[in-house]
């Protein structure tokens, strides 16, 4: 029976080593962009740039989660868990991530993404665009501590600000 | 007012030449029209765009004077575009400071990643101090596993560490003792338990020189008062050639102290037991002919009179023919006991076998000895003794003469106790 839902699992993403023997599991930024940008083109028409905003985030979270799951060890402590989350990000180009505030004991971090796979290098369109990015360290953050995060995006490349800078803190 | 292009470009080429010659100043680059003053039309709108970049390239560069100054917190609007890679820079350096401090707290799980030569650098870094830190990692485990204690001082004598087997032997916590002089505590006592005279410790000297020494003997107060005999090594510590401390390691000896106390104890009774008659409890053969020999030398080297008596019980064999040999140890014993008690402490009294005894008299010549005989032989003719018949003796005495051996000694006092015995028995005769 076909189920009116989906749930995402880690083995959906395929067997890329059959799938694509001679391309490889590589793509470009520009593909992944239009994929995303264009899912915001519809979903903002037919549901509103605030309920595509979040859509966004809870889909980045599901995606945080799985990738802590799958790819991380979430047995190490809290910074060498940050370091390998970090080399990790770079490895699978996603972005640099970068701490400039932790609080270990309440859990507050200020992180900053560079060439961020969403968003850098695009026009300065006055309002911060990686909804998706907060969703998915959020999930990271909560799969790892057990506890709900919520990330703000404070500053983005579409605000000017050459790299995303993240408030985290648990709710 | 600005009225036509050619004005314009005037005071804007004036403000230009302005900048280039003497800097950006005090005031910063402000553009130099007053829009308001422009007619609407093109000019304005060219004027307006050149002030806005005016504006941008003045905070840029406020900005990029505040970073270079260190400010991290530095601000900027979102639209400048000069300041934008800026940015970035402020970015890495706050994410930097973040991660000095984070090394600085002992996580070396650090890395910089796309900083050109400055990643090497911190990265090298980061490498050499996990190496420290390994290397650390493994002095502790040799620390805490060592079945010694250790202590090290600064050049005051204060302590910087302790081992477990040091707070586990003395009992002082390490946390109790950081930073606090640690001799006056657990050097303060002496094996007899009377205080230490501080200023002659070796720990002392050892600071103050820097002296490496061992002591095999030394004395540890613990912290419930008990007195710990230890050995002890003390090494200086030093870095470029100036002291920075001591390292003492020590350990317990209480056990090995015991051990040669209980050797030595085995020791005194085996010699005991060696030099001692075992049925009368007085001097052996062997023994009194070392300590002849002692007074041999003693009398010839200060020329001082030496007297041996000789002595042998009258008719023994009848005692033991008649009443036993259990009595005839009775006899010989309280003989011993008679004789042990009329001498002087310095006399050497012996049993040389069966029932003949020897006497030494150190510094009494012939006529004194023979005097000593005799109030022996009254003495032993007056006891009653456990059986019923009287017991006497003979008496034979020699005096040292130069160039005498033990055995010359003994021989003419042997001599003459023949000749007692040959002239009735209970009698003194000289050699
Ligand atoms: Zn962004």
């Amino acid at each position: 029976m076909v189920k009116d839902s989906y749930d995402f699992s880690w083995e959906d993403l395929g067997n890329l080593e059959i799938g694509r023997p001679n391309l490889g599991n590589e793509t470009s930024v520009a593909v992944y962009r239009l994929m995303q940008f264009t899912f915001k083109d519809v979903l903002s028409k037919e549901l509103g740039k605030e309920k595509t905003s979040q859509l966004f985030i809870q889909a980045g979270l599901v995606a945080g989660r799985e990738f802590c799951r799958n790819i991380l060890n979430t047995s190490l402590p809290l910074n060498e868990f940050i370091a390998e989350l970090t080399q990790k990000l770079v490895d699978l180009k996603v972005g640099i991530l970068r701490v400039e505030k932790a609080e270990m004991d309440n859990l507050k971090f200020v992180l900053t993404v560079s060439e961020d796979l969403d968003c850098s290098g695009l026009p300065v369109l006055g309002e911060t665009v990686c909804n998706y990015d907060e969703g998915f360290i959020s999930g990271i953050f909560k799969e790892y501590t057990g506890k709900d995060f919520l990330t703000k995006e404070v500053d983005c490349w579409a605000t000017g600000d050459r790299t995303c800078r993240f408030d985290v803190k648990p709710v | 007012m600005v009225s036509n292009s050619e004005s314009l470009y005037k005071i804007l080429s004036d403000c230009l030449s302005q900048v280039q010659a003497t800097g950006i100043g005090p005031d910063g680059l402000v553009f130099p029209v007053d829009c308001a003053d422009v007619p609407e039309g093109e000019h304005k709108i060219f004027c307006q765009n050149l002030e806005q970049i005016f504006f941008m390239l003045n905070e840029s560069y406020r900005y990029a004077q505040s970073l270079a100054g260190g400010e991290l917190n530095a601000e900027v609007s979102r639209n400048n575009i000069f300041a934008m890679p800026l940015k970035a820079l402020q970015a890495s350096l706050k994410h930097l400071t973040w991660q000095t401090r984070q090394v600085a707290a002992g996580d070396l799980s650090q890395k910089v990643s796309f900083l050109g030569d400055f990643s090497l650098s911190f990265n090298l870094m980061i490498e050499s101090l996990r190496e420290k830190d390994a290397l650390e990692q493994r002095l502790k485990t040799i620390t805490d596993t060592l079945g010694e204690g250790i202590y090290l001082v600064d050049p005051h004598g204060c302590l910087v560490f302790a081992n477990p087997e040091a707070e586990h032997l003395l009992g002082y916590r390490e946390e109790e003792m950081r930073g606090k002089q640690i001799f006056n505590t657990i050097h303060s006592r002496q094996e007899d338990g009377t205080i230490h005279p501080h200023v002659d410790t070796r720990f002392a000297s050892a600071i103050r020189h820097g002296h490496a020494y061992q002591d095999d003997n030394c004395v540890f107060s613990c912290q419930s008062g008990r007195l710990m005999p230890v050995s002890v090594t003390c090494r200086p510590v030093l870095f470029d050639d100036t002291l920075q401390g001591l390292v003492i390691a020590f350990r317990d000896i209480t056990e090995q102290k015991k051990y040669q106390q209980s050797l030595l104890t085995i020791n005194e009774l085996l010699e005991k037991q060696a030099s001692i008659d075992s049925l009368t409890g007085i001097y052996n053969r062997m023994k009194f002919l070392k300590l002849l020999t002692v007074e041999i030398t003693k009398a010839q080297r200060y020329k001082s009179p030496l007297t041996v008596i000789m002595l042998d019980v009258d008719n023994f064999k009848n005692v033991n023919d008649d009443f036993g040999h259990h009595s005839g140890d009775l006899v010989l014993r309280a003989l011993a006991k008679v004789i042990g008690n009329s001498i002087r402490t310095s006399d050497i009294f012996a049993r040389w076998g069966g029932e003949e005894f020897l006497v030494v008299t150190p510094n009494i010549d012939l006529n004194q000895g023979l005097q000593v005989a005799e109030k022996l032989r009254e003495q032993l003719s007056e006891t009653t003794f456990a059986i019923p018949r009287p017991v006497t003796a003979s008496f034979g005495v020699s005096q040292y003469r130069e160039g005498d051996s033990d055995t010359s000694m003994i021989h003419r006092a042997d001599e003459a106790l023949y000749r007692a015995k040959k002239n009735g028995r209970n009698r003194v005769e000289p050699e």
